[in-house]
């Protein structure tokens, strides 16, 4: 394996090939490559809800349609594995689906593409309700309806960042704590639906319930990109000439990159050759693997050392409980001006505590014991949750974050699918649970470990560019106003 | 429920004769060695213990109890078993305490299903265990009814555990009146299914009409008695989903053109803004070329304003520009 100077040796050299390294320590400059300045609020906050909506179903909708899986079993009479792929189907289909989302979001904006992927979920479900085999589910619940997820999800992500360039810590942290909301408001009313109306009646209604993403999507104002800023044209200088935004609804960012090339414009593969880029996909991608373990084995497992089935899911519930308070306060804590600068090591840390909790399960006694790590876990998830895609944001700029995200997702779909599974196999072939959490808590704590190191040299080498930088363009745009109005001054 | 007013029904009828004897004769037992046997053991912790046996053929049941004496100085205990409440004779033994132990030991002839009941070890007046012994009785069903639609299918299920026996046979029935009507699949093979297997039956309805809403019955016949349980399905139209869904639709499509509507009105307002402020701008050059837009890192104190009125904001910037320089 490489020692940390090779490592080093390799991103400097990737650094001379000239790519964009966003220096996150300087946030009011990287608002500046928007081209405008964003809100910041206002309207923005109606957005924040409409991707709190979009978010909040995106992640929660497939974990909520497994309360009718026993009976659709029964219905058609299928083993327990076979209707497990809806589930899969669905999840694969949301992250495959990123790219595709992307390059429309970079296209039209987030606005249709949320209405159109609302209208894909609400008509996948509405044509489930009829549906006479199994094959019929799996293509419209699995296939378009985690297509019309898709669509919701990236253009939700993106558009905050649009929005919101001070506050953008918070605003994440609000719309992803979307999530464990509409989990705990579905779960409850799925099961109310399928007392009342039986499994059909309910996939129909929630075909309705989910055209509210179309709601969501009307918020989603595009954000007025007319605002410039004098110092725009520094920014595309840094940017360098094979670089465009991939936001092209600002006029003059748009006159340049039609020029580019076709296929460059939609997948933004020069983003492989970004170095924080490459940090966030393989920390990420490793730590996928270990991620949703846990949570789909929280109740087995209580179930495994003898808790009650009632007491077991009122571990599930604590855990929510927890995950959807600390999202928005560690969005805020993201957002202070201590923490801001240096994010990544906050996002550092929740994977590491993920990966230390998980560690430590095994030494749980009793309910109690239970009780204490189902709190830590919700905390350490939801801090990762909620920082998730905060810090790609703050590592590849707002406007690059649409593809950076499309290739991210898709490239996560695979950890993300065999995680569980692979889990359960552990569990299977040992019969134990403990070699199980030993392992994803390895899983978690070596890419939170990782990302320590790695965003210790990032820093470094991103204040040593910073360095290197002509003096004016160094200083934060604001200093650089008041520079300019100092001059002003001097001059009167 | 079920299996309890029936056994009610047998003991009623069968148990006339019983009536004039004052307690049960149960002779003891001549071990038939082709019968199954088993054993149940309680160790009493505190005055009373209850165990649940199922018993799914008949066999020979060995129950045993001890009790521990905990400070009693009496040395001797009487000792003797009770059946649904009523002593069994000649089964008063005088014991006597080992160590504070006592135990109590005796096998049962099951034959039939009025032997099944609550059969107790009395330690005297002081403690005692009882052993409840009944057909293994069917897993906890939905209560609450199971939706299906007219011209839809439905599949009703009933099962035993796993760690139970297994029954010989299931059987299906339907509510009619306050009878129950057996259901055969030869009568209708195209409306009724029955699939059983082995300790899980399940009853495939087809061609559902409203009339079949109602209460089945599954039974699990073991040899010495049978388990009974209920399901209630409920069959409706689709008209009865399709109501809330059309009032989401409608919710929806209003929320959105009121949005649209809201965003529409903004922009126009803000357009008129734009005008005139564009005149005022005009009016006087000098004053806006000196200050550039400036870069508020605060957020923009007119909220309502955010979006289109891109103009106006910056030119709100310039003044508050204007007077921090001044």
């Amino acid at each position: 394996m490489w020692n940390s100077i090779e490592l080093l040796k390799y991103f400097n050299s990737l650094w001379k090939l000239n790519f964009v390294s966003v220096p996150s320590d300087m946030p009011a400059k990287a608002a500046s490559n928007l081209g405008y300045v964003p809100p910041d609020g206002g309207w923005g906050w109606a957005v924040v809800f409409a991707s709190f909506i979009s978010i909040g179903f995106a992640y929660a909708f497939p974990k909520s349609l497994t309360i009718y899986y026993k009976e659709i079993q029964e219905y058609f009479s299928i083993s327990y594995s076979q209707i497990a792929w809806v589930s899969s189907a669905m999840l694969a289909s949301m992250y495959a689906a990123g790219p595709v989302s992307s390059i429309l979001v970079n296209r039209y904006g987030s606005r249709p593409v949320v209405i159109v992927g609302g209208l894909m979920v609400s008509s996948a479900m509405v044509l489930a309700s009829f549906g006479t085999t199994i094959v019929h589910l799996y293509l419209c619940v699995g296939v378009i309806g985690g297509f019309g997820l898709a669509f919701n999800l990236q253009p939700a992500l993106t558009i905050i960042g649009t929005y919101f360039h001070v506050k953008r810590p918070l605003a994440n942290g609000l719309a992803m704590t979307g999530s464990p909301v509409v989990l705990f408001t579905l779960a409850p009313l799925n099961q109310f639906l399928f007392d009342s109306f039986g499994w059909r009646g309910s996939f129909l209604i929630l075909g309705g319930l989910v055209l509210n993403c179309c709601v969501a999507g009307s918020l989603m104002r595009p954000a007025d990109k007319k605002v410039q800023t004098q110092l725009k044209s520094e920014p595309r200088e840094s940017n360098g000439a094979d670089e465009p935004p991939a936001d092209n609804q600002a006029v003059e960012i748009q006159n340049e990159s039609t020029k580019k090339d076709c296929v460059h414009r939609f997948i933004d593969v020069s983003l492989f050759k970004h170095r924080g880029f490459l940090i966030y996909l393989i920390g990420n991608v490793v730590m996928l693997f270990g991620f949703f373990g846990p949570v789909v084995f929280l109740a087995p497992y209580a179930k495994h050392l003898g808790v009650d089935e009632y007491s077991a899911a009122f571990l599930l519930s604590i855990f929510a409980l927890v995950d959807m308070f600390v999202r928005p306060t560690i969005g805020f804590i993201g957002n202070t001006k201590w923490i801001r600068p240096k994010i990544q090591y906050l996002f550092s840390f929740a994977v590491s505590s993920n990966g230390v909790c998980h560690l430590l399960c095994p030494l749980a006694s009793g309910y109690v014991g239970l009780v204490v790590y189902a709190v830590f876990f919700g905390m350490s998830f939801g801090m990762v949750c909620s920082l998730l895609f905060e810090v790609l944001m703050d590592l590849v700029g707002a406007h690059r974050f649409s593809t950076a995200v499309g290739l991210v997702t898709i490239i996560e779909c695979g950890p993300v699918l065999l995680g569980p599974p692979l889990s359960g196999a552990l569990v299977d072939i040992f019969g134990d649970y403990k070699y199980m959490y030993y392992a994803c808590g390895v899983l978690m704590l070596v890419p939170g470990l990782f990302f320590f190191i790695m965003h210790y040299y990032n820093y470094k080498r991103l204040d040593e560019e910073q360095r290197q930088r002509p003096s004016a363009e160094m200083k934060t745009c604001a200093e650089a106003v008041r520079l300019k109005m100092n001059q002003d001054e001097a001059q009167e | 429920m079920m299996q309890a007013s029936w056994m009610l029904l047998l003991l009623a009828w069968g148990g006339h004769a019983n009536t004039k004897t004052v307690g049960q004769t149960l002779p003891p037992v001549e071990p038939d060695v082709h019968l199954l046997a088993d054993v149940r053991s309680v160790v009493l912790q505190g005055k009373s213990h209850t165990d649940k046996v199922d018993v799914p053929g008949p066999m020979n049941l060995t129950l045993q109890c001890t009790w521990t004496a905990n400070g009693n100085k009496t040395l001797n205990v009487t000792g003797y078993w009770l059946k649904d409440g009523r002593d069994i004779d000649n089964s008063h033994v005088t014991l006597r305490l080992e160590n504070q132990q006592v135990h109590l030991k005796r096998t049962f002839l099951i034959k039939n299903e009025e032997s099944l009941g609550r059969y107790s070890c009395m330690f005297g007046n002081e403690a005692k265990a009882d052993f409840i012994l009944a057909v293994p009785h069917i897993s906890d069903v939905r209560d609450k009814p199971v939706v299906s639609y007219v011209g839809d299918s439905v599949v009703l299920a009933c099962k035993v555990d796993d760690r139970k026996p297994e029954p010989k046979t299931w059987l299906w029935f339907r509510a009619n009146g306050t009878d129950k009507e057996q259901i055969t699949t030869v009568a209708e093979p195209q409306k009724y299914q029955i699939k059983n297997a082995g300790k899980a039956t399940k009853l495939h309805v087809h061609n559902l009409t409203r009339d079949d809403s109602g209460l089945f019955y599954c039974a699990a016949v073991f040899t010495i008695g049978t388990a009974v349980s209920h399901l209630e399905l409920k069959v409706i139209t689709i008209y009865e989903p399709l109501k809330p869904f059309v009032t989401i639709v409608l919710e929806v499509l209003i929320l959105v053109t009121a949005i649209l509507l809201f965003e529409r009105g903004q922009s126009k307002k803000s357009q008129v803004q734009e005008a005139s402020e564009k005149e005022v701008a005009n009016a006087e050059p000098p004053a806006t070329n000196a200050e550039p837009p400036a870069i508020n890192v605060e957020p923009p104190t007119s909220t309502s304003s955010a979006t289109p009125s891109g103009e106006s904001n910056g030119l709100e910037k310039s003044s508050s520009a204007r007077q921090r320089k001044s």
